[in-house]
């Protein structure tokens, strides 16, 4: 019987809570294999992890971004102990909502979340088993810190995609290493809308405006990271009158989402004909997007730190 | 699609970089260059040639093609509007895809404009980033189209007709479009022609006759063309048919309604020197042979109303209920020549604003000159029709004139104005001519004896000088300028001034530029892709430009430049297949979302999007604009990749 692990790193606990949505097909998943090691479902620590033997884990699913230095140690033991790795969820992906945190240094973080009297210095009486992991200077995607064999994008992952990970691999039939569960075109192509008046001549946020239920969401000024965006979830979001916000992290060839999706705006941005007044109407437009990093990077910062490096003191680990 | 090249071996590039005389060498270190070259990554072959677009300079690529087995070619030279053509053939011909030979600008983006040392270190990182180019590029197949084999001809002056006739003759359909009633142009209005003195309807009309007969050639006069989309070869053109409320084959030119019509009001093709119906012929010979109902100034197109016409037609040629018709047809090539109006006389201040009757301009001067013209060719003036004894003759009246007026010159006015002058002392045999000029530029065969014959009559009196100010006095024209020859002020008591006023673009022409997708210049003449080496084409593939559309000039030139243009056209109508560039856009379908956001970005009309975007190769002229709009990477362009720019502009910036 396969020996799957399933581990939490830097995240908010919605990937392990996915799994529900397979419904009835868990049950069949969980009789089918063997958990050794999942501590938001069974009682294992650290010390059983290491115990296990040299690959002795078939399939190894990590969530979380890496944030701190003990995100790291608990990785690096779960690769060598598993046969294959997979990076579930935009956090383990491309560092997720987390790797926000990159714009800060560390220590502005600290000092921004816990005031000016934090210092992040070891406890008094020197380090501890019992003191807090030292933090990582940024957040890193997983494949910052271990190669990894098999990406279930999304934010949490679509049940789809779960399913697809767990018939394949349970069927023996794993696609080569390097795969992305989920599609190669962008969630347009799943997205219902209609797609007509393409042009982009005001920019709204989603409680801005109660959006017509046919059109395209990005025709009306909603900044929807479809086009950018992998597909795989059905286009869920903007069936539910919300905007793409990129979850399932870019198409292969898209490269950095941000600058994909800054290409595409400027290319739709359209105030009025040709002209110095209208280059001006259409800056104006394009500078009324509140957030762009938080609404265009939302969960790519970490992979794509090219936007971010004037904001961030510290150069960022890459991933293989 | 064949293997990139690097092929299994690696690449084996050619560097080719040429001196152009000093062009190149003047300022770039051409040796250095090649050195440089030499010692790139995949470069097997590096050398230098005097003049490389040469033939041994081309021979040399070809061996070395042959001899080294390149699989790329970079040639450091002009720009690639120039040579490229002369390099890929060279290339194909020593058994290298075309596609596989790139150009290094070194002169128009290096030589020319830098000087010193750094402009070798320019040349070097250029021809580094081609080389790293090349070796991504893949080898290319040219796209092949069908084509119609129909001519749009746009302008029924002599320059349309000549095309028409031309492509006719040549066996082609022509669809010839005018917008008036007849063709005939301004060609029909003159009197007589400079410098042989014919009469310029007695050799106007016969072509028009031809024009009409021909079975290869159908005029829509009274049309506008509305639409045009497409492409080279495949122009699918919307034509809008004005009714002429007069059924052209049942008119028998009786002309009795117009006798009968009540209304009246100016005559365009007398400059307004004369009046018409509001159902005319605008003049005995116009082709179509019809009469035309003006709706605008007729009474009222219900019987009702008046109908006066339509009860005297014997021929029962008049349909008030005639329809606007829209016309569409397929053409390969279109050539336009509308030609040109003159600067109105209202724009000039110095000279009246045109509010002085016995000032008129050019053209409608020409009327009264005309056989059959308001005065039946009898010089009278405008005011009280009396014979003017003392005629004052202005050139360059809105021409060469940046501050106020027009810049440039128009050409023709010197020698027309001769020819009035001329023709004037003709017809008042005791009549006396003053004539104003800057300068007489009379280049042209047998011009400037022409020109010598009106200055050397005794009674016209050429006066070197601007005038300054025409005026009224009494039932004079007074007209005060200077002689700058003896440099003494100048005052005539004139019966009549004739300005030779500028030759500026047809009404309409930027509108119709706009449909066409053509280039207007700063004065609004259509704008040729070459104003030496292709000055008939527009930058559009597949349009041509003949006669004063194209900017001022006199009929003989008009006329040679209508058979060039039909010439070309004609090249492309008779041609077996059209071939396009294959180095265009391409969708990866496996990547495409069918998100649309391309398809309004092309400029060219070219993407259509249903489950994923396609991309019409005829149409693209490799702009690059959807590349950047697509937002997943689906949409590239053949032979510059993403990773061939990036690896171009590393080449460029690296050290050393």
């Amino acid at each position: 019987m396969p020996k799957v692990a399933v581990y939490w790193t830097g995240g908010c606990g919605g990937c392990d809570v996915s799994f529900l949505e397979l419904g009835p097909k868990l049950l069949d998943v969980l009789s089918q294999v063997e958990v050794v090691f999942w501590p938001a479902l069974v009682d294992t620590k650290r010390q059983d992890l290491e115990a296990l033997p040299g690959k002795a884990i078939d399939l190894a699913l990590i969530n979380g971004t890496l944030r701190t230095q003990e995100n790291v140690e608990m990785v690096e033991v779960l690769r060598s102990k598993s046969r294959y790795v997979v990076a579930f969820g935009a956090c383990a992906h491309l560092g997720g909502v987390p790797g926000l945190a990159n714009l800060k240094s560390r220590e502005e973080l600290l000092v921004e979340v816990f005031g000016g009297g934090f210092r992040p210095t070891p406890p008094p009486g020197g380090p501890s088993e019992h003191a807090l992991p030292e933090l990582l200077p940024q957040t890193l995607p997983l494949a910052g810190a271990i190669p990894v064999d098999y990406v279930v994008p999304g934010c949490p992952p679509p049940p789809a995609l779960i399913a697809d990970l767990f018939e394949r691999a349970l069927a023996g039939d794993l696609p080569p290493a390097g795969h992305v569960f989920g599609k190669d075109k962008a969630v347009c192509e799943e997205c219902p809308r209609k797609k007509e008046d393409r042009k982009l001549d005001k920019i709204v946020r989603p409680h801005e405006l109660q959006p017509d239920g046919e059109r395209c969401l990005l025709d009306q000024g909603m900044i929807c990271m479809g086009p950018v965006t992998r597909g795989g979830c059905e286009a869920a979001c903007p069936k539910a009158a919300m905007p793409c916000t990129g979850c399932l992290g870019p198409t292969p060839k898209a490269g950095d989402p941000v600058l994909a999706m800054i290409s595409a705006l400027a290319s739709l941005v359209r105030a009025g004909e040709e002209g110095e007044a209208a280059f001006s109407a259409e800056d104006k437009v394009l500078d009324s997007l509140a957030d762009p990093l938080g609404t265009l990077a939302k969960y790519s910062l970490p992979s794509f730190p090219r936007l971010a490096r004037s904001c961030v003191p510290t150069p960022v680990r890459r991933g293989p | 699609m064949a293997a990139p090249n690097p092929g299994p071996k690696g690449p084996r590039v050619g560097v080719f970089v040429c001196y152009c005389g000093k062009n190149i060498a003047g300022t770039v270190d051409v040796k250095k260059v090649a050195e440089a070259a030499a010692g790139l990554p995949g470069v097997v072959y590096a050398t230098t040639h005097e003049y490389m677009c040469s033939d041994p300079g081309q021979e040399l690529v070809k061996r070395a093609i042959r001899e080294q087995r390149l699989t790329g070619v970079v040639v450091a030279a002009c720009s690639p509007s120039m040579h490229e053509v002369t390099f890929r053939r060279a290339a194909q011909e020593a058994g290298l895809n075309p596609y596989l030979l790139e150009i290094a600008n070194v002169r128009e983006q290096c030589s020319w404009v830098h000087e010193g040392p750094a402009a070798t270190d320019k040349a070097v990182r250029i021809v580094r980033a081609m080389v790293e180019k090349v070796k991504g590029n893949h080898p290319l197949t040219p796209v092949e189209i069908g084509h119609s084999r129909t001519c749009l001809v746009i302008g029924g002056g002599i320059a349309g007709i000549q095309a028409a006739l031309d492509v006719a003759d040549a066996g082609f359909d022509v669809i010839l479009v005018e917008r008036s009633p007849t063709i005939g142009g301004r060609m029909a209005q003159l009197s007589e022609t400079f410098p042989t003195l014919d009469c310029s309807q007695c050799i106007l009309t016969p072509k028009m006759v031809d024009a009409s007969r021909h079975p290869k050639i159908r005029i829509l006069a009274y049309s506008e063309v509305e639409e045009v989309t497409g492409f080279l070869g495949n122009y699918r053109v919307r034509i809008r048919r004005k009714p002429a409320y007069v059924i052209a084959d049942k008119c028998n030119l009786c002309g009795e309604c117009a006798k009968v019509c009540p209304v009246r009001v100016p005559n365009e093709f007398d400059q307004g020197l004369s009046e018409r119906a509001a159902i005319y012929i605008p003049f005995p010979q116009a082709v179509p042979s019809s009469y035309t109902l003006d709706a605008k100034n007729c009474l009222g197109l219900v019987p009702l109303t008046c109908g006066e016409c339509a009860k005297v037609c014997e021929a029962k040629a008049i349909d008030y209920d005639m329809q606007e018709e829209i016309v569409e047809e397929e053409v390969g090539a279109i050539i336009v020549a509308t030609g040109y109006d003159l600067y109105p006389k209202e724009a000039m201040a110095e000279y009246g604003h045109g509010t002085v009757p016995d000032v008129i301009d050019g053209l409608e001067f020409e009327r009264l000159l005309s056989a059959s013209g308001p005065t039946k060719g009898q010089v009278r003036r405008p005011s009280d029709g009396k014979v003017p004894r003392e005629v004052v003759f202005i050139q360059c009246s809105g021409s060469r004139d940046p501050e106020l007026h027009k810049p440039y010159c128009s050409k023709i006015c010197c020698m027309y104005t001769a020819k009035h002058a001329l023709l004037y002392r003709h017809n008042v045999h005791d009549g006396k001519a003053y004539v104003f000029y800057i300068d007489i530029r009379a280049g042209g065969k047998d011009y400037e004896e022409f020109v010598n014959r009106a200055m050397e009559d005794d009674r016209i009196l050429y006066l070197r000088g601007k005038v300054a100010k025409v005026f009224r006095e009494e039932d004079k024209v007074m007209v005060w300028g200077v002689d700058t020859l003896t440099g003494k002020r100048i005052e005539i008591r004139a019966d009549l001034v004739v300005l030779a006023q500028a030759m500026v673009p047809a009404e309409g022409t930027w509108d119709l530029a706009r449909k066409l997708r053509i280039a207007c210049g700063s004065e609004g003449f259509l704008k040729e892709a070459h104003p030496k080496l292709r000055p008939l084409e527009a930058l559009s593939a597949g349009i041509f430009m003949a006669g004063a559309a194209q900017g001022p000039k006199d009929i003989p030139e008009a006329v040679a430049q209508a058979s060039g243009a039909a010439a070309k056209a004609v090249g492309i109508l008779s041609a077996d297949k059209l071939v396009h560039s294959p180095e265009v856009a391409e969708v990866d379908e496996d990547l495409c979302s069918g998100c649309k956001l391309c398809a309004p970005q092309c400029p060219y009309g070219a993407i259509t999007v249903d489950e994923v975007a396609h991309v019409n190769e005829i149409l693209c002229e490799s702009c690059g604009t959807c590349v950047a709009a697509c937002p997943s990477g689906a949409m590239s362009l053949r032979n510059c990749q993403d990773e061939q720019v990036v690896r171009m502009v590393q080449a460029a910036l690296a050290e050393g």
